[in-house]
């Protein structure tokens, strides 16, 4: 990995853990001297301090680091007015919000292969910071494949994932890069919500004040001392989306959040995901559900089969696939065909005999049909939804599907 | 909500920390270790009792001297449970999938190997040698009629009593080690019981020399060589036999420390 941060435990650790292996062995030593059981002493003390020094040296070594290049931590650019702030690193713990730096999530040609499955299949995309983007496409699409890529936790086949313009793996503390959610029940159930928070807070030096503010932030303060295991799906969910804000991150990645969440819990997560967005923060979140993310996302990315499907605003998906129209059916169809074209509407022809008419309401289309003396036999205003497009547009991607009812008989 | 991130690298403190809670706030880590201890005492004082009212003064060399009858009760009551607790550290949260939201805090996934090991490793040292101490002390007060106890002050005691304190730290990153290699609980606890136990019981039935020659390194003999204050001639001498129990975990944790970056959570 290019970009491994150097020196994370700090040298002086490794030094320290080694000194006190040597000097136990060497009090072991003069010991066994004493005690008789040693001849000789310089031969073995070369042989006892090389032979302790090869395996946890190695250890050391692994764990506190090839000193690559350190990846350094930029500090926020401090806004105009707090640039001249005297007080500097003690300014009063004020409420103004620091401006959130920006940041992007892009993936390019993101693949991932299991064996002979291809869950992710050359995934290009930005999600971009300021807008809710939601990331959508059937059970099995590879959205938590996607999403796990990009917390750095499975390491794709080929392609990149960048956050801020770098890899996961090369940031130093995460939790105030990037916030994330990927499984709610995740938890040890032997914890309380105070310590699993605690937990993760303190791994990336966060302190015991902002764990209280995400519980409270989460509405969780009242059962912050109970053992998780007693939790329900939703408290979990609220207890995961809590750890993910513990760092004021400016990346939120949320994996199926809503799942579990009663009607309030919903509702609380989508305001919380409109504001987060609105701070200027890239908010990426997961769903199969399209009528869920129509109301939350500003922008959407949808995938079938790890390909990608669509990369449009949430605006535009629904324009171009919401439909109204009537559908018509009359014996003369192609009289009523002129005289709908001739006030102005559209007619289309659909392959059942029937008419679907756009332009004209149906109490219109009805009115001009009396008027011309013309019979008709059906008369059905429609209004195609969005779930129905979304499903022709994932259907022939779909993992797992359920036999047609009536199939089997 | 400000938060302001302390410095620009990850600092030994924090992962200590955040690991020191989640090995503290689980409750039943700590009546674990409890349990453990309180048997291992009870076990040991019941044996130093019967070798105290005993006739005959138990022999200064051999398997059960003054200094090994403290720690009669250590390799069932005290190593088993404390290395099944070692290897619960990392599957616990293979098991729960917990494990993903700690290499999401802290990608660089083997200063997690290294902060839990540290953790794991000194509050079982801790609690090794404060067992060893209490041990001890009991169950030579309990021999100490007829002149049968062994005081600190005699040769290799204060040594036997810190290396058995050791020796509970080695088991458990044995245990820690091991979880962290093969991520399943279930697995895990099997190879830790193999390689403390099963090795050595498989040792025993070998025929001649090879019983020893193989059996030198496993953890249990080397174990006995350290503690005891008079090893067996046929068995390594206490300080290589040292560097063996050392090397277990050592290599162990090596190993993992390689697979734990090669494999995905």
């Amino acid at each position: 990995m290019p970009d491994r941060p150097g020196l994370l435990m700090g040298p002086a650790v490794g030094v320290t853990l080694l000194a006190v292996a040597v000097a136990f062995a060497a009090f072991c030593l003069v010991d066994l001297r004493r005690a008789r059981q040693v001849r000789y002493l310089p031969k073995w003390g070369w042989a006892v301090i090389v032979c302790l020094s090869i395996p946890w040296g190695g250890l050391a070594y692994l764990a506190f680091g090839r000193s690559g290049p350190a990846v350094a931590w930029t500090p926020p650019s401090p806004a105009a007015g707090e640039a001249a702030d005297p007080a500097g690193q003690r300014a009063p713990p004020a409420r103004r919000r620091p401006p959130v730096r920006p940041a992007l999530i892009e993936a390019s040609g993101l693949t991932k292969r299991f064996g002979p499955v291809t869950a992710v299949d050359g995934l290009s995309f930005a999600v971009r910071p300021g807008l809710v983007t939601g990331f959508l496409g059937p059970n099995g699409a590879g959205k938590t494949t996607t999403m796990r890529m990009i917390l750095g936790l499975e390491t794709p086949t080929s392609g990149t994932a960048l956050i801020g313009g770098r890899p996961y793996a090369g940031i130093v503390r995460p939790l105030y890069e990037v916030g994330s959610l990927l499984d709610a029940g995740a938890l040890h159930g032997g914890r309380t919500a105070w310590a699993h928070l605690l937990a993760v807070a303190q791994s990336n030096g966060i302190g015991r004040a902002r764990v209280t503010e995400a519980l409270a932030l989460a509405g969780l303060e009242p059962v912050a001392d109970r053992r998780v295991a007693g939790f329900s799906l939703g408290m979990k969910q609220r207890l995961g989306i809590a750890a993910a804000l513990l760092g004021d991150p400016p990346v939120l990645i949320f994996d199926e959040p809503a799942i579990g969440l009663d009607a309030e819990g919903i509702r609380w997560t989508r305001q919380l995901f409109t504001q987060l967005a609105a701070e200027g923060r890239t908010v990426l979140v997961s769903s199969h559900l399209m009528g869920e993310m129509a109301q939350t996302a500003d922008h959407l990315i949808i995938i079938g089969r790890g390909r990608l499907l669509a990369d449009v605003t949430t605006s535009q998906f629904v324009a171009a696939n919401t439909r109204h129209d009537v559908l018509v059916r009359s014996p003369r169809a192609a009289e009523l065909t002129g005289v709908l074209t001739t006030a102005g509407a559209t007619v289309s022809p659909q392959d059942d005999g029937g008419l679907a008419v756009t332009g004209l309401d149906a109490p219109a289309i009805a009115g001009l049909a009396a008027a011309r003396g013309l019979p008709v036999h059906e008369l059905t205003p429609r209004h195609g939804s969005l779930e129905e497009a979304y499903l022709d547009l994932t259907e022939n991607s779909t993992e797992y599907r359920s036999a047609p009812a009536g199939a089997t008989s | 909500m400000t938060a302001t991130p302390p410095g620009p690298v990850i600092r030994a403190r924090d992962l200590l920390a955040s690991e020191w809670t989640k090995l503290s706030a689980t409750r039943s880590n700590a009546w674990t270790l409890a349990a453990a201890a309180l048997a291992t005492l009870a076990v040991t004082a019941i044996a130093a009792h019967a070798i105290g009212a005993a006739r005959v003064p138990p022999p200064a060399t051999g398997p059960v001297n003054s200094l090994t009858a403290s720690f009669l009760g250590y390799a069932e009551y005290a190593v088993l449970p404390v290395s099944i607790l070692g290897a619960l550290a990392f599957t616990s949260e293979y098991s729960t999938g917990l494990i993903r939201t700690t290499f999401t805090s802290v990608p660089h996934r083997r200063a997690v190997l290294a902060a839990k090991a540290a953790v794991t490793g000194a509050a079982a040292l801790a609690a090794g040698e404060a067992l060893a101490f209490v041990t001890f002390l009991l169950t030579q007060a309990l021999m100490a009629g007829g002149h049968r106890g062994v005081s600190l002050a005699d040769p290799g005691a204060l040594r036997g009593v810190l290396a058995a304190g050791l020796l509970l730290a080695v088991v458990a990153l044995t245990g820690l080690g091991l979880g962290a290699i093969i991520r399943h609980t279930a697995g895990a606890i099997a190879a830790t019981v193999g390689v403390i136990y099963l090795i050595t019981a498989l040792c025993l039935v070998l025929p001649g020399p090879w019983n020893t020659r193989i059996g030198r390194f496993t953890l249990p003999f080397a174990a006995f060589q350290i503690v005891t204050g008079h090893p067996q001639a046929s068995l390594l001498p206490p300080g290589e036999s040292l560097l063996v129990v050392l090397a277990w975990p050592a290599v162990i944790l090596l190993i993992a420390a390689v697979f734990i970056t090669r494999r995905d959570p």
